[in-house]
């Protein structure tokens, strides 16, 4: 008798802690059952509003990019674009461990969070950063040894990954393992042409003869031959396209470069004065803005002077046609208007010229980098090339003079205790 | 079944539970200390020292831990004891009350302020190596956190910071093995944390501060920085490696480093690509 009440109340204690306990597990289980929805390639809305495409154009398009470049989880590298598939494998996808227990998903470990799953620099920290994530889907890239027009070659983006972009929020990525860098850097390439393969495919609408019916045609020649290739065509150019750096006089005198930078510096010719402001703290002109957020703002007022004049239009004499295109233009303002403040867009913001007395050098310090920035100019940014009217030793003085800049001392300040600039901004 | 025996039956039930959490409580001191024996074998004890400060660190953890963990144990078991000898199916007899006693009190309170007094003068001379006897020297190499990266300034051959052969390097300290070692600690943006475990140092970096942290590592080899304060979502990714090597070493890797970064031709493709396995490897 005795034992049987043991027993039981030992089956009691164990079904009550059983029930309790696979509760528990049911209430934990039931939220991370369900799978993470997919993750998808956030069409280009910006551009698709701006060519006024249809819904249908915009599903076309999404369809044609489905089909020639996959999804993050599974991105497709057709052999016109000279990517990597199985590099690319190694950087999209979740972060998981693949069957031979190498780690996928680097993009979004160490991107994504920032430039965003599509690359569209539309990250969920994007928004609190300054300057913005690079959008990489115009194919525009600042900090490279080729001409200003040209791609950045292989080995820019790894160095870019390498040292990271100090006076932005991009880090360094020096620790991670040489094929990680390279999986990242295949895959930024893979974005990048992606989005301006895009960005073509809605403006080749444009171009439709009424033959077509506002519909692309969906042959190999047209998507890849006219569409893809002119974009890859740039990215294979880029290895061979390195910019010549003609050697620096061995027997320069520095001081006298220095000195003959300087005039440059201030001069006509170079006019570096004129952004890069007087003091050379960046404080020139200050109200230009970078090729992405300039792009932003057109449209903006674009917008804003559309929906004016449609405030000020009235419909009472317009016969049928025209009141039809009234409200198309009402409809297209009211969507664009969505799009601008919804998640497709960050508010713009004006790019600054860079102070030169920080010592500070976003796309390198090196002799090489400065001269490199000078000769091309920098893509994307207001800050143009010298090339040209520049001659190649008079860049090196600039280049040596904008080193100097974060030590010079600074006579009227530091008249009463010597510090270097660098120091004091 | 209970209502059948309701004496007998429930004073049953009683004392096993009685035992149950006794038992359960006195797992706690059992598994606790299990954890620390076996710690060494899982490689969850402390990381190897390769600092000379570690050792009057690691003895002085060594000894609170030992101190803290008597106390522990001598609680845990008096509170199993306690659980067991006057559980409430063996102990019927009515609670005694007392009202305090002045004799226990003091004891309770000077031996554990005895305790820390002795804890708080005991380490002085520790800390005072570690945070105040400053090695006179200028700063071998300024350290800056940034979310989330480490940027590393050597001061060149003139060995002053803020001249032009400054060598800008990130995350990649590299330190000469035997030697005093004076870091210049800053932050760009938040608090950081500078953290070598292997070094026995973790000092907060406080933007608007430039804060001394020195170090002589002992062995030669690779070890890692961490950041130790949360700095915003990568704090987890903030990571730097050290790399403590021979004097000879040292310096030709600086020289290595300063020639690439006074670079004015691009380098082969050859030499890039092993720069990169140099930085990375």
């Amino acid at each position: 008798m005795k034992s049987q009440i043991v027993s039981r109340t030992f089956v009691r204690l164990h079904s009550s802690w059983a029930v309790t306990a696979c509760s528990i597990t049911l209430l934990m289980c039931v939220p991370g059952c369900g799978s993470t929805p997919a993750a998808w390639f956030r069409p280009n809305m910006v551009e698709a509003t701006k060519q006024r495409l249809t819904p249908d154009q915009e599903r076309q398009v999404a369809t044609v990019m489905l089909a020639m470049f996959g999804t993050p989880d599974a991105p497709i590298a057709l052999p016109e674009t000279g990517l990597d598939e199985a590099k690319l494998q190694l950087a999209a996808g979740p972060v998981h461990s693949d069957i031979v227990g190498r780690k996928n998903g680097l993009y979004r470990e160490h991107c994504a969070h920032c430039h965003g799953v599509t690359g569209d620099g539309l990250g969920p920290t994007a928004a609190f950063l300054n300057p913005y994530p690079r959008d990489y889907r115009p194919g525009v890239f600042k900090f490279k040894s080729t001409e200003r027009s040209d791609k950045p070659t292989h080995e820019d983006l790894v160095r870019i990954l390498h040292n990271g972009i100090p006076g932005t929020s991009m880090p360094s990525f020096a620790l991670l393992s040489p094929p990680k860098v390279e999986a990242l850097v295949e895959y930024v390439k893979y974005l990048s042409i992606r989005g301006e393969t895009e960005i073509a495919l809605m403006r080749a609408f444009f171009e439709l003869d009424d033959e077509a019916q506002g519909k692309l045609p969906e042959t190999r020649e047209f998507l890849v031959d006219e569409m893809l290739t002119p974009v890859t065509e740039k990215w294979k150019a880029a290895a061979d396209a390195l910019i010549a750096v003609p050697e620096m006089a061995s027997d320069l005198d520095l001081a006298a470069s220095i000195a003959k930078g300087r005039e440059l510096f201030y001069g006509d010719k170079a006019n570096c004065v004129k952004c890069h402001g007087p003091t050379a703290l960046g404080d020139g002109q200050a109200n230009d803005y970078d090729d992405w957020n300039k792009a932003i703002v057109e449209v903006s007022k674009e917008v804003k002077s559309g929906v004016e004049r449609a405030g000020e239009t009235s419909t009472s004499g317009m016969d049928s046609e025209a009141l039809a295109e009234h409200r198309g233009q009402l409809a297209w303002l009211d969507k664009f208007g969505r799009v601008l403040d919804g998640g497709d867009a960050l508010r713009p913001r004006t790019i600054q010229p860079r102070n030169l007395r920080h010592g500070i050098y976003r796309g390198g310090r090196r002799p090489l980098d400065l001269y490199y920035r000078i000769h091309a100019g920098i893509n994307g940014a207001p800050m143009p090339a010298a090339k040209g009217t520049v001659p190649p030793e008079e860049i090196w003085h600039i280049v040596n003079y904008v080193r100097s800049l974060p030590y010079e001392l600074d006579g009227e300040l530091g008249a009463d205790r010597p510090m270097v600039a660098k120091d004091r901004f | 079944m209970a209502n059948d025996n309701p004496s007998g039956g429930s004073s049953k039930r009683s004392r096993l539970m009685g035992i149950f959490w006794s038992l359960l409580f006195l797992a706690v001191p059992v598994l606790g200390v299990a954890v620390f024996i076996v710690a060494p074998w899982y490689d969850i004890w402390l990381p190897k020292d390769v600092s000379e400060h570690g050792k009057a660190i690691d003895g002085l953890f060594m000894f609170i831990l030992a101190l803290t963990g008597v106390v522990f144990i001598a609680t845990e078991v008096l509170l199993f004891w306690f659980l067991w000898k006057y559980d409430a199916a063996s102990a019927t007899g009515p609670a005694k009350y007392i009202h305090g006693s002045h004799a226990v009190e003091v004891i309770w309170t000077i031996i554990p302020a005895a305790t820390l007094l002795f804890l708080a003068i005991y380490q002085m001379n520790t800390w005072a190596d570690v945070k105040m006897r400053r090695p006179a020297m200028t700063p071998s190499v300024e350290v800056v956190g940034r979310q989330f990266e480490w940027r590393l300034r050597y001061p060149g051959r003139d060995g002053t910071l803020g001249t032009p052969d400054d060598l800008f390097l990130v995350n990649d300290l590299h330190v000469p093995a035997d030697e005093d070692f004076l870091v210049q600690l800053k932050s760009m943006d938040v608090l950081h944390s500078f953290f070598i475990p292997n070094l026995r140092i973790k000092q907060d970096a406080v933007p608007g501060m430039k804060i001394p942290v020195w170090f002589k590592a002992t062995e030669n080899g690779e070890y890692d920085i961490v950041c130790a304060e949360l700095c915003g979502w990568g704090h987890y990714k903030m990571k730097g490696r050290v790399t403590v090597e021979s004097r000879a070493d040292f310096e030709r890797w600086l020289e290595k480093m300063y020639s690439r970064q006074e670079a004015t031709q691009p380098e082969p493709l050859s030499a890039a690509e092993g720069a990169a396995v140099a930085l990375t490897q």
